[in-house]
Formats: C-alpha cells, structure tokens, sequence
C-alpha cells in the first residue's frame, strides 16, 4: 500500500523549479479531485460522483494494482471517416492544427522543392505550458528557441502584460511549428475528466454497457468520432467493471507509443526509424519527436517512401504514430460502488429568470470544439 | 462441439484436407508417417505419437504428404527452417515457438493480436455460443521486419489448436506456409503455389489468394478484430484475461500496417520476378488483378450498428462500397471534387434492417440474434491486394495510369465482381508478351474489337476512353465520378434508393459467400432477400439494376 509523493510533470520533464513543481501536483491534484467529484448532480444528471476514480497522493494504491496502457493511432479519425481517398485525409490533416484532435499535433517543413525535411510531433498538453509561461518565461522563450527557432522572441509569445499566448505565431499552424498542444480538447484537463467519467458503470434496462461506443453515447465523456476518447473510455470501464479502482498513473500526461516503420524504406536502405528523435520527456514517456534525416545523408524525409509511395505529407507519418496512456487499476472485486442505471443528462432547464442567467453563464464555457468537418455535439470541460 | 470449433479456424487448411478425404480422394499418405500426417489433416482416433518431421503436402499438387528431404529443407530460407526445423526443432505450441526464437520478445519485435467472429456478441445474450478466438502474433524474427505471422487458436489448449505460419524467405522472397497438427509440421507451399495451376485455390490458398498474408477487415473499424475500436467481450473474471499471450494483445489498427507492407513487399518481388528478362509468361496472372476480383476486403461504417437510431446523424458509408476508392483516387489521384462519402439517414438504415429481416445466423451452433454485424454495413470492397499489384504496375511502367484508369472506368460504380470489366480479360494474352508491349497489345486488342461491339459494350467503354488526351482524361474520369456521386447522394436520401443499395450490398455479399474466402457464418448478416434474387450492379446514375 502506498501513496504517491506528489504528481510529477509530465514525462519527468525538468523544466520547473521547487515551486513549479509544486503548482504542477497542485493542478493535477485539484482536477483528479474535480472529476471525482463530477459536475453538480443538479445539472447534470447521473455523472457523480465518480467514487471509482482516485488520487494518487490521497488514496492508497493497493499491492494488487495493474497498469493499463491504452493506445490508439494520431492520425484524426474524423478525417479517415469524412474523406475519400488518402490524398485527401492527408491534405485535410496537413491543413489545420484544428484538426489534429487525437492528442498528437505536427508541424511540417519543406525545402525550397516542396519536399519536407522535417516533421515536429507533440503530445504536451498545453497546461504545463501555461505554468511554465507563468513560473518560468525565460525558460519557455529558451524551448520555442531550442525547438522550434532560434528568431522566436519574447514578445512572439508573452503578451503586453506577459500572458503566455500557446497560439502564438510559432505554435498555431502545421508550418511554423508545433510546440504543444494547441487543438481545443486536446488537453490533460479533458484526458482526467475522461477517465474519471469512464469509471462509472453503468446498467440500462438490465443490459451493461460494455463497448465503447455505447459508453460513451451513454455516459458523454467525450467525441465519439475520435479515436482515443471512446478507446480509453471503454478501456476504463472495464478496469470498473472488475470492481476496481482506478487512477492515471504518474506521471499523468499523453504520450507517445511507438512509431511503427512498416513498409517504410529509405534510399540508402538505412533504418527509417533512425531519424525518429526524441526530444522531450523520458525514454518511457517521451512528449516530442521529430522526423528528419541528418544533413549529411543526403537524402530527407520527402525521399523515404512508405509501400512504394514517397511521404509527401507529415500526416503519412501520423498513420504510424501510436499515443498512449496509462491507467492504474487496484483493489480488484472489491468496489461496492453501484451501477448507474441510466445516461447521463442534463438537467431540465430551470424557469426562474436568475437560473436562466445562471445557465446561461454556465453555457458559455466551451465544449468540444469539433474539427471543421465534424458533425457532433459532445459535453467537455 | 469439435465441429464449431473448427468452423472458426483461421483458414480452410484442414477443411480442405478432409474434404478431399470424404470425396474418396485421400492425401494418399503411407505408414508410418501417416497415422501422423492422418492425426494432422483430422483424424481424431490417431494417436501417434512418433518423432515430429517437417513433411510436404500442397493440396492440389501432392497425392502424397512426405517428409521434406535435406536438399528441400534447406532450400527453405524462412526463419521457421533456419531456427527451428533445421536444427531438428518442432515448437508443438505458439508459446514454444516464440519461446524458440533468438531474441526476447520486445514491444517492438513481437505483436500480438485477436480475433474473434463472436467476439461482440453480448455475453449475456448468448451464454452457450462458443467463443472461439485466435491469435495472429507479428514477429520481426531475423531483423527489424516482420518475417513470422503466427495464427493459432486463442482460448482453446494450445497444444491441440491449430497452429499457422506464414514466414518470410528474404533469399527466396516469397512466403512459405507451415501447419503445426500434432506433432507434425507440414509445409503446405510457398507465395508462388498460389499462383500455380494445381494448388491455386486449394489448400491455404484459398484464402493466401495471390500468395500474400491475408487480413480481410483490413481497415478501420477492422470488425470482429480487436482493436482501438471495439474490445473483444470478456466476462469481468473470465480466466483468459490472465493468458500472458491476452495481456499482449494491441490494437488492429497496427496489424493493417504490418499487412499492407507484407502485401507491398510480396508484390513487389513477385512483379521483379516475372517481369526480370523483359517477358511476362503468363500476363493474365498480372491482369487479372486490374480486370477481376481475385479476393475483396471487408469494409464497413465505423459505427456500432446497435446503437444506431432514426435519430442518430447520417451514417457515413464505406467509400469502397461505391467505387474503387483506393485505386482511383488515392493511387491514380484523380482530381474528384466530392468531400465525402455518401451518407445514409439513420432512420433509413434502421428501417431496413426490419424491411430485410437483418440477422446473425450460425447454423452450426444454432446461434441466431436480429440485427447487422458488430459494424454497421459490412461489405466486400476491392482487395488491397489487387489494388497494390495495378498500382506496382503503374510505378514499373508495365501500363500507364491511364490505361490502369480506363480499364477501372469501364464499370466504375461495380468496384468489385463486375462481369462487365472482366470481359476485357478475353483480350489479354495468355502466352509469354514483352513487358514493353504488354499494355499496347491488350489496348489495341480491345479497341479492335470495339469496332464491331455496340457502344455500350466493356471493349466500346474502354476505347472511347483510350482515346482521350493525356491532359484531358484525368478531369474527364474525375467528373463522371463526382457526376456519379451525386445521383447517389441524392438517391439515398430516399428510402426506396437506400433500400435498393441494401439490396446491391447484399447481393455483393453473395458473391463473396461464394468464395472460399467466406470461412465464418458469424462475417455477414443474413436477410430475407430470396436466395434466387438476381445479381445486382449499380449504374452510373445511382440506380441499381440486374445484371445482364
């Protein structure tokens, strides 16, 4: 049995001092503690509170805990869905950060040929950023210099009352680089939430809900279309199912999977993952790659071919991209937690002008916001 | 029971052999090898249990199986011959023969998968079917691709269950093809038996079509895979969640990426291969894969048919059901302006899961429950390997786009199993052709014949196309499918053309009933739709008609 210390950064990243590490455990302690709590019942109907969700640094994890990784593809699966042809959901992801939902944004870089010599991946979420633009703004101005540009400069990225802007001019398009996570829900706010909403089991008309897109039609934790919400939501529910605890393990955080190189050939017949660097986060929990070929190959990226076809666009290397996450689960059998028996709703409107201001206050918060293509409503925070 | 358990096998291997044995033609095999090599093609009284060799038996070609002698076996180059059967070594398990292999399996060398036919079906619904599962593990053995695809019963006693192999020959470049029956290895023939005359369709190959591996739900949502979609159903303590195997299992998703580039790289040595002295000996082997559906994928909606409603949103349907998507678009790129794919009314698809008497039927366990597959819309599409050949085709210079596009075009809105584009197999010659006038000697022989055919003819479609310009045909092609898929996306917003495209998806799916690609009754709905209802094809203005 024992309780975590504190919520480390993501990926054991070293940015922060004493301080900001303390805000950091902070932050991710209030939000485990929110979703447990939930939404107020008397908004949102049968959604709290999730008392199979856990902190890791308030509750003990029992000596029979499991982790679970939970992964899925970051190409977006909105886009598979709405296009016709690869050509076509590779230009479409290519185009707009807005799209890349699947917690993986990229950033690509073309020679004066058009062909590209570089594509940068992140899975960071964006509220570290926000703390480290906060605690530390030198250090964020030394990374986006590291990383994205030795010309970034502070006023790129801090506003005239020194504000972090995440979708400043080096970090808000699939050109000029991708820094963090900058797509609305792409966030680890909503990947807490989410997991903590999955926990809640739930029976309706006497039939269990088990796959995922019953769960999350039901239980609304997230966009149904994506790849990731309704995958680590089914995957949760059936850690719940065994009436167990569950948590995220620490470091809470998105991360990336592998790469796979399936197909792939370079034109000196050297390994293609080879030029997979990491360059964030640890070697288990890695934040940030990028895919470039060493000067002195010469060859680049746009010269290695995949099945034949040349990689034209950097959405062709999100195809074999893998995120993760993972969950902890413990006290197996033991929950006695009950089953909701219904979906979750919101609660009916109420009549009395103050409420209806009320409501309207609480209406203005942002949802999931869809990519342009996306057809669906889905509740986030 | 045993019967159910081996209707869901991986492949039809040992429905093959024992089917030859009820047809009064038995493999032939003699003592003392044989009460083995009988235990192996189903004898269940036999239980020998004599020293494991590595025997040859390709169905279709061998009326006896034999054990490989030593100039046979160390021709085989494949990591199964190198590392085990050389060195007098018969993994009798999945778990031995990964046991076997040099390195430790890694994250990053091994991958483990499942599927399962019965997979969704609600446990509680149906508390007696057998849930027979396999495994495919995707192993790099050798070096960092994959070499070993590995499908073996899941929940069963791995010493019993079937036991497959497909290993990569890197010398040789094909697959070879290996069964494990207790204690027998038997060598069932390589990439290259898929193609010969006696084994082609027999055996293995009836399912390793063209020589390649095999993933029929290639893409997403990968139905009856397990995968970042749908999570194969478990009780909360069903003891197999404890199988060290299980707990490997990842997503389908990544398996397609493993299969698309085997396909890719059979492909490609197979093309080098017959094409290396300038002569193709047998082009219609080749030209079938552009004029025909040698195999078809499976393709369906990404959604859960289940949890469809009238008043869920439309309900994206597969691309590949329309057109040949993947050839003409992704791999020809013609410049279509269509966003998407047609989409259905919820309302509609639901209704016609009632009109058709929807259902999943197995008649072998008696299983039966109302409604579509797991996925909504499951349908054959063309096959990636097919797709892969023409496009590897185009890139070597054996035809040109063009002639790739025009013969596609001639019966565009029939993707797959069209009579009509296969009627131009008639003008590929079937005798050794110069790879340089291979395209030229079957254009010009269509378009001969056209002179003498109606218009509307396959060879009349075919040569007014051939004639247009090169910088006028793509634009050309790309408007008659936008044109095409226009008459569709207004059609199915009515219930009536819905209910004819049901109609054309499941007479499609009874042409893939027919092939011995079909191995599961648990793959497809059935429906009410008679058994005698004629063939269905679509034509250009989005309706749907017999066909001729």
């Amino acid at each position: 049995m024992s309780l975590l210390a504190s919520y480390s950064p993501p990926g054991h990243l070293d940015d922060l001092d004493e301080t900001g590490l303390k805000a950091w455990n902070m932050f991710i302690s209030d939000r485990v503690d929110n979703s447990i709590t939930g939404p107020d019942p008397h908004e949102v109907l049968n959604d709290s509170p999730r008392s199979q969700f856990y902190n890791l640094t308030k509750t003990d994890t029992a000596a029979d805990a499991r982790e679970a990784t939970v992964t899925w593809t970051a190409f977006p699966r909105l886009i598979v869905i709405q296009s016709l042809s690869d050509a076509q959901r590779w230009r479409r992801a290519d185009a707009s950060r807005d799209v890349q939902d699947e917690y993986c944004e990229w950033s690509v870089t073309r020679n004066a040929a058009g062909k590209i010599t570089k594509v940068m991946f992140t899975c960071e979420g964006p509220e570290y950023w926000h703390l480290l633009g906060q605690s530390d703004p030198a250090k964020v101005l030394e990374l986006y210099r590291t990383h994205i540009d030795p010309n970034v400069q502070h006023s790129d990225l801090f506003g005239a009352t020194g504000t972090y802007n995440p979708r400043n001019r080096w970090n808000d398009s699939t050109t000029d680089g991708a820094m963090h996570l900058i797509q609305p829900n792409n966030t680890l706010g909503a990947e807490i939430e989410l997991a903590a909403a999955a926990t809640v089991v739930r029976v309706i008309d006497g039939h269990e809900l088990t796959t995922e897109q019953e769960l999350i039609h039901c239980s609304k934790y997230g966009e149904p279309e994506r790849n990731s919400d309704p995958h680590i939501g089914g995957a949760v529910n059936d850690l719940a199912r065994q009436k167990a605890d569950v948590s995220l393990a620490d470091p809470v955080g998105l991360y990336f999977d592998k790469l796979a190189t399936d197909g792939w050939a370079a034109p000196d017949g050297s390994d293609p993952k080879d030029y997979w660097i990491r360059q964030r986060g640890d070697a288990t929990h890695p934040v940030r790659f990028i895919y470039e070929v060493p000067q002195d190959k010469g060859f680049t990226v746009g010269d290695i071919e995949i099945n034949g076809k040349p990689i034209q666009f950097g959405a062709q290397i999100a195809d074999f991209i893998t995120i993760k996450l993972t969950g902890v689960a413990c006290r197996f059998g033991q929950s006695t937690t009950q089953p909701k028996n219904a979906c979750v709703q919101v609660a009916p409107a109420p009549v009395e002008p103050a409420a209806v201001a009320q409501n309207l206050s609480a209406a203005s918060v942002p949802g999931y916001r869809a990519a342009p293509l996306a057809t669906s409503w889905t509740r986030r925070r | 029971m045993d019967g159910i358990r081996e209707h869901r096998r991986a492949t039809a291997w040992l429905q093959q052999a024992r089917t030859a044995e009820t047809r009064g033609s038995p493999p032939g095999i003699t003592p003392p090898a044989s009460r083995a090599v009988l235990a192996a093609l189903g004898d269940p009284d036999s239980h020998d249990r004599e020293a494991p060799s590595l025997y040859r038996f390709v169905v279709g070609v061998d009326q006896l199986a034999r054990p490989l002698d030593a100039q046979e076996l160390a021709e085989l180059g494949d990591p199964m011959a190198e590392l085990f059967f050389r060195r007098g070594i018969f993994p009798l398990t999945v778990q031995d023969l990964l046991a076997g292999l040099p390195e430790p399996a890694t994250k990053a060398n091994q991958s483990v998968y499942l599927i399962g036919e019965a997979g969704q079906i609600p446990l509680g619904s149906a508390p007696e079917l057998p849930r027979a599962m396999r495994f495919a593990v995707a192993r790099a053995a050798t070096g960092r691709d994959v070499d070993l695809l590995v499908s073996t019963g899941a929940n069963e006693d791995p010493a019993t269950t079937f036991l497959q192999v497909a290993a990569w020959d890197p010398a040789a470049k094909v697959f070879n093809y290996y069964m494990r029956i207790s204690p027998v290895w038997v060598w069932a023939g390589n990439s290259w038996s898929a193609l010969a005359p006696g084994s082609r369709g027999h055996g293995c190959f009836d399912s390793h079509i063209n020589g390649s591996v095999v993933m029929k739900e290639l893409k997403a949502p990968w139905n009856n895979w397990q995968s970042q979609a749908a999570t194969i159903r478990l009780a909360p303590d069903d003891p197999f969640r404890s199988d060290p195997l299980y707990q490997q299992v990842i997503g389908a998703e990544n398996l397609e990426l493993t299969v698309r580039a085997l396909i890719s790289r059979w492909t490609a040595a197979r093309l080098a291969a017959v094409t290396q002295d300038g002569t193709v000996e047998h082009p219609e082997q080749l030209m079938r894969h552009l004029f025909t559906s040698t195999a078809v994928n499976l393709a369906s909606t990404a959604t859960q048919s289940s949890t469809i409603t009238p008043s869920s949103g439309d309900l994206l349907l597969p691309p590949g059901f329309w057109l040949n998507s993947d050839a003409l678009l992704s791999d020809l790129e013609l410049p279509v302006t269509a966003a998407l794919p047609p989409m259905v009314p919820a309302a509609h698809y639901v209704e016609s899961l009632g009109t058709f008497d929807f259902a999943l039927e197995e008649k072998s366990s008696g299983f039966s429950q109302p409604g579509d597959t797991f996925f909504a819309f499951v349908v054959p599409e063309p096959a990636c390997e097919d797709n892969e050949m023409v496009r590897q085709m185009v890139k070597q210079g054996l035809i040109t786009g063009k002639f790739a596009a025009c013969a596609f075009m001639v019966d565009f809105t029939n993707p797959v199993f069209s009579s009509v584009r296969e009627q131009l197999m008639a003008h590929v010659p079937t005798t050794p052709t110069a790879v340089t006038e291979l395209q030229d000697h079957i254009a010009r022989a269509i378009v001969d014949a056209a002179a003498n055919l109606p218009p509307g003819s396959p060879e009349g479609r075919f040569a007014a196309d051939w004639v247009l310009a090169d910088d006028t045909w793509p634009k050309a092609f790309a408007q008659r499918i936008d044109d095409y898929l226009g008459h569709v996306g207004r059609r199915i917003q009515e219930s009536a053309g819905f209910d004819d495209y049901v109609r054309l998806a499941e007479s499609r799916r009874r042409d893939f009933k027919a092939m011995r690609l079909n191995e599961f009754e648990l793959t497809l709905p059935t429906t009410n739709i008679p058994a005698d209802a004629p063939r269905l094809g679509m034509i250009d203005d989005g309706t749907v008609a017999p066909t001729p």
